[in-house]
């Protein structure tokens, strides 16, 4: 008897910490034919679970070129990631997945990226800008405008540096007013004010914005007077899930299942959808 | 010792830090030995011991339990220890009517200089438990007796003469504008009259069973403003318990109080006062009475052995499917979030399984001990007939006992769980 | 020619099929209401469940789509995890006596349960049981079967299905390969031919009530007919066709298991994020998803309303709701 419930036993090879609460774990299957046979598209999530705590969704924040492992970032917020928190390498915990939709890498070929994320936001942003510098002459010019509350708040911080040191990359990291410490460097501003002062200019680039609804809502206008039209804004939504599947009935919006026709859906589609998120 | 064949208990021994702790210890470096079946939990006080760990222990699989804390007058917390015997008084009696064997539930106060008398007591109660036995009884099903039904009493809808008087008062009220919701009695259940021509779809009839006092706690009802409650004397005392227990100030709530003779249901005829006491505007006059006592079904229960009742429980709550219909209609239950719904941690196992059904009707009725009133309404509103009542009404009775205390009565009576006295008896305890 | 069988005959071989080793479900006495129950003894069966009652108050679902299911057991030895499947056993199941409102409900619920992700807990069970239902006799101001396109006669999901002929014989008609397997031998043969109740007249036209929903996500209708609701689970946990579970674990003291519960749309915490977000955050809302997704999100995804008709919300409900009440002043209502 298959049981889709049942998750898949996977090995902790690396624990980052990237904040004072949030942790990015690299995970690699147990079983090797099974790590072998694994594959997902980028934008895809996971489900991962602490036995004796529960399980969670997060993105699968790695990209799908990387064969050797997967990865997820999570912020310590309640009982599983508590649980998550304590983990360490070696240690065994599940996986079920890939669920969802992952970006549409089809429709975004030959176009400039632009990559706008707040906060937490930046792990399901990561892996697409990994993909799309391991797929370079797929993409033109590649926008990052990253921003934090705080200079603490920020993960994958090196990586940011990294990604900035590619052909035809630009990357701007910003904290809110107020975040910023004496020797901080980047941008001051939301990411909305940043991005419209880097002054990007592009013609029909594919933006991927994911963060807060009061920063999308603020972002909108911005790439309304950069001409962008909503269905070439993509976005990665999130709700509350338990079964990934489709069958538990909780993270609909409107008739929009995140888990299944999501999460990964244009802005034109999501302005569409009711207020149900 | 080596004989594989003896039962060796296991007990569950929950201690407070600055007492029975140090008295364990003290029978350790003094090498006064006792059986090892027991383990040891070590909390701050035994004031901070949840009832719900009593039953958890049991879950796990502990043949009996200990708890143990400082003397009277000795607690490290002053009086966290006088809070808990209070609790440990009606805990005892709620776990009685379940079926819950007393025997394997021990109370003590054992102080730190106390090594002797922790080493007397651990082997009383290991020797004890091991003449009892394992706890096989616990939640074993077997053939229930049935209860006495009370005669059901359809009764043709019978409007009441003050229905149009209700109206009067209740358009009244929105039309002056103070008022903006009257939380009333409507054809098919609960109303909320906004408007002062919508008065007429309030009615006052022999149907009107709920208790409305459960609105008060809801978000929705509080975002429309100053309300007034149609109450009748029985729901009246839900607003005693909820004002003392600060859940509102009286000036901001209109209470309509609505004399009445009796409604569509057994209760009724216990009823002894039939006329609000403490409304606003009361509508109708009923004198009190003295109601003839009956035999009840909580009688019939606690006459039956004690495995007999815990199957009847074990029956009961086998059917409990986890609606929270209960804890959603008690006017009492107004936790932001309930016990059940936190998980960290996870207290009372969330699956309606027979180990979470008990966890949970014990946790809700033991929060409601000395508050509940004895509305019904969880009993009514249970899909599937679980006599949640029982439970209730077990503990009404024991705060009466014990505590000569009935919630809601008195508005100036302090609340029973919360206050102690330093006459609280202790019988039970070693 | 019709064929015909005795209450006497019915029970016997309810008493046959449980000294077989099958469970046989069905109406049953308890205190003052019918439930839906595995049959101690065939003597408890109430084919029709007339004290106090049309239709027994809860559903026939819980025998496919039980309270609480145990998804995988797990056993943690230092970094060592082993997953522990459930025994696979699925009894083979009877349900007898069933409503046309509770045989229906199980075709509906089957594309959710094979949506792209075949839920193996479910089919399993489907696979083992066989519905006998019987037809309903009389209907009350809750049932609504014919406003889904339902009826007190009608056989879908059903294996076989009786109707009362009066002093307590039942025309039987089989309907499917399991059905027939039941009875043969069984039953005499007749000229009777029996009639279920008058189909009760339809009450809303859900077409209208879909379109509706889609436009007005917002509106002042949910609040004013959605208020009054107490937030519990009982309209769902009654409803033959909600089918929104939890999966919880609740680590060493409930046994190492990951379980599946039933769960439902009207809790206030069923869409809460961990960041304390709500999308749905006060009853209205929650109101209002309970019919989007019954009769408008169900419907688009799976061609099927995800209702029966059967008025258990509308009498369980415990003030006095359930879905007909704000159905009919979508349909009867100035909205429109």
């Amino acid at each position: 008897m298959a049981n889709i419930y049942k998750p898949e036993l996977m090995e902790v090879i690396a624990v980052r910490q990237q904040t004072v609460d949030v942790k990015s774990v690299s995970l690699r299957f147990l079983d090797p034919e099974r790590a072998a046979a694994f594959s997902f598209q980028v934008g895809q999530f996971g489900i991962f679970s602490v036995f004796g705590y529960g399980e969670s969704t997060f993105n699968i924040c790695s990209s799908s070129n990387w064969k050797d492992r997967i990865e997820f970032c999570f912020r310590k917020v309640g009982r599983v990631t508590e649980g998550m928190w304590k983990v360490e390498v070696g240690d065994v915990v599940g996986f079920r997945g890939p669920y969802g939709n992952g970006y549409p890498w089809d429709v975004w070929k030959g176009h400039d990226l632009i990559f706008l994320g707040g906060g937490i936001a930046m792990p399901p942003i990561r892996c697409a800008v990994w993909y799309a510098l391991e797929n370079r002459a797929d993409f033109g010019e590649i926008t990052v405008v990253y921003g934090a509350r705080t200079v603490g708040d920020l993960v994958y911080v090196d990586e940011l540096a990294e990604w900035a040191k590619h052909e035809r990359v630009r990357v701007v990291t910003c904290v809110d007013p107020g975040g910023e410490t004496p020797d901080w460097k980047g941008d001051i501003g939301f990411v909305p004010t940043v991005f419209e002062r880097a002054q990007v200019s592009s013609k029909d680039p594919v933006v991927l914005v994911i963060g807060p609804p009061i920063m999308i809502k603020n972002t909108m206008p911005v790439l309304q007077k950069m001409a962008i039209r909503p269905a070439s804004v993509y976005t990665s939504l999130e709700n509350r899930m338990k079964c990934g599947v489709g069958k538990c009935g909780r993270c609909n919006v409107g008739s929009h299942y995140v888990c299944k026709e999501g999460p990964v859906l244009t802005m034109e589609h999501l302005q569409q959808l009711p207020m149900d998120y | 010792m080596n004989d594989v064949s003896q039962f060796e208990p296991k007990i569950l021994a929950y201690v407070c830090n600055w007492c029975t702790y140090l008295g364990a210890d003290l029978a350790g470096t003094t090498r006064l030995e006792y059986p090892p079946n027991i383990r040891i939990v070590r909390l701050p006080c035994t004031g901070r011991i949840d009832f719900n760990l009593l039953i958890k222990a049991f879950e796990v699989g502990a043949d009996a339990v200990l708890v143990s804390g400082c003397h009277p007058g000795d607690c490290h917390y002053t009086s966290g220890n006088y809070h808990a015997r209070r609790r440990w008084i009606l805990f005892r009696e709620l776990l009685d009517l379940l079926g819950f064997d007393l025997e394997r539930i021990h109370f003590t106060w054992i102080s730190a200089a106390e090594g002797k008398k922790f080493q007397q007591v651990v082997t009383d109660i290991t020797e004890k438990t091991r003449k009892l036995g394992p706890y096989t009884e616990l939640y074993a099903a077997a053939p229930v007796k049935d209860l006495p039904q009370p005669q059901p009493n359809p009764l043709q809808l019978q409007t009441f003469a003050t229905e149009n008087e209700l109206r009067a008062e209740a358009r009244k009220l929105l039309a002056e504008g103070a008022i903006k919701v009257v939380i009333g009695y409507g054809e098919r259940g609960p109303v909320l009259v906004t408007r002062p021509e919508d008065a007429d779809q309030l009615v006052w009839n022999n149907r009107c069973t709920a208790n409305l006092a459960m609105y008060l706690k809801r978000k929705e009802v509080k975002a429309l403003g100053r309300p007034a409650i149609v109450v009748k004397a029985c729901d009246e005392r839900s607003l005693v318990v909820l004002e003392k227990e600060s859940q509102f100030e009286r000036k901001d709530l209109h209470v309509i109080g609505m004399a009445c003779e009796g409604m569509e249901r057994p209760r009724c005829a216990n009823c002894a006062v039939r006329t609000p006491r403490f409304a606003d505007t009361t509508i109708g006059q009923f004198p009190q009475q003295t109601p003839t006592p009956r035999p009840n079904k909580l009688d019939a229960l606690m006459e039956m052995s004690r495995g007999e009742r815990m199957a009847f429980w074990v029956q009961e709550f086998d059917r409990c499917v986890k609606c929270y219909a209960c804890r959603q209609v008690c006017s009492l239950c107004y936790c932001e979030r309930c016990i059940v719904d936190k998980n960290q941690p996870i207290s009372i196992d969330p699956a309606p399984g027979t180990k979470g059904n008990f966890a949970w009707h014990i946790a809700r009725a033991f929060h409601l001990a000395g508050r509940c009133i004895g509305c019904g309404a969880c009993t009514q509103a249970c899909p599937v007939g679980i006599d949640l009542g029982l439970l209730n009404m077990q503990l009404a009775r024991a705060a009466k006992k014990h505590f000569a205390y009935q919630a809601g009565v008195d508005p100036s009576a302090e609340l029973l769980i919360g206050a102690f006295s330093q006459q609280d008896k202790e019988e039970f305890i070693g | 020619m019709s064929e015909l069988i005795t209450e006497t005959r019915l029970r016997q071989l309810a008493g046959e099929w449980l000294d077989g080793g099958k469970r046989v479900v069905g109406p049953v006495r308890i205190k003052d209401r019918v439930l839906y129950q595995p049959l101690q003894s065939p003597e408890s069966l109430l084919i029709e469940s007339n004290p106090g009652g049309v239709r027994p108050a809860n559903s026939i679902k819980e025998f496919f789509f039980p309270k609480q299911e145990t998804l995988y057991q797990y056993r943690i030895r230092g970094r060592n995890i082993e997953l522990i499947e459930p025994a696979q056993e699925f009894t083979e199941q009877l349900v007898v006596g069933a409503r046309p409102c509770d045989a229906a409900a199980l075709p509906i619920l089957d594309h959710v349960f094979n949506w792209d992700f075949v839920d193996d807990f479910y089919n399993r069970r489907r696979a083992v049981t066989t519905i006998v239902t019987v037809a309903c006799s009389a209907t009350d101001e809750a049932c609504f079967c014919t406003s889904v396109g339902l009826a007190p006669d009608d056989t879908r999901g059903s294996d076989a299905i009786l109707l009362a002929l009066g002093s307590g014989r039942y025309e039987v008609r089989c309907i499917t390969d399991k059905g027939r397997a039941l009875f043969p031998g069984k039953t005499e043969t007749s000229t009777e031919s029996a009639k279920a109740a008058p189909p009760p007249e339809a009450k809303f036209d859900p077409g209208k009530v879909r379109a509706f929903v889609d436009a007005h996500f917002e509106d002042p209708i949910w609040a004013e007919h959605g208020r009054t609701c107490m937030a519990c689970g009982v309209c769902a946990f009654s409803c033959p066709t909600c089918h929104c579970f939890d999966i919880v674990d609740a680590g060493p003291t409930a046994g190492n298991a990951r379980v599946r519960t039933w769960d439902t749309c009207q809790f206030p915490i069923f869409t809460q994020h961990a960041s304390g977000h709500n999308p749905r955050a006060l009853q209205p809302a929650r109101q209002r998803q309970r019919i989007l997704h019954k009769f408008s999100i169900y419907p688009e995804k799976f061609g099927e309303i995800l209702c029966t008709g059967c008025g258990n919300c509308v009498r369980n409900c415990p003030v006095g709701l359930g879905v007909l009440n704000m159905l009919t002043e979508i349909q009867h209502g100035q909205h429109l």
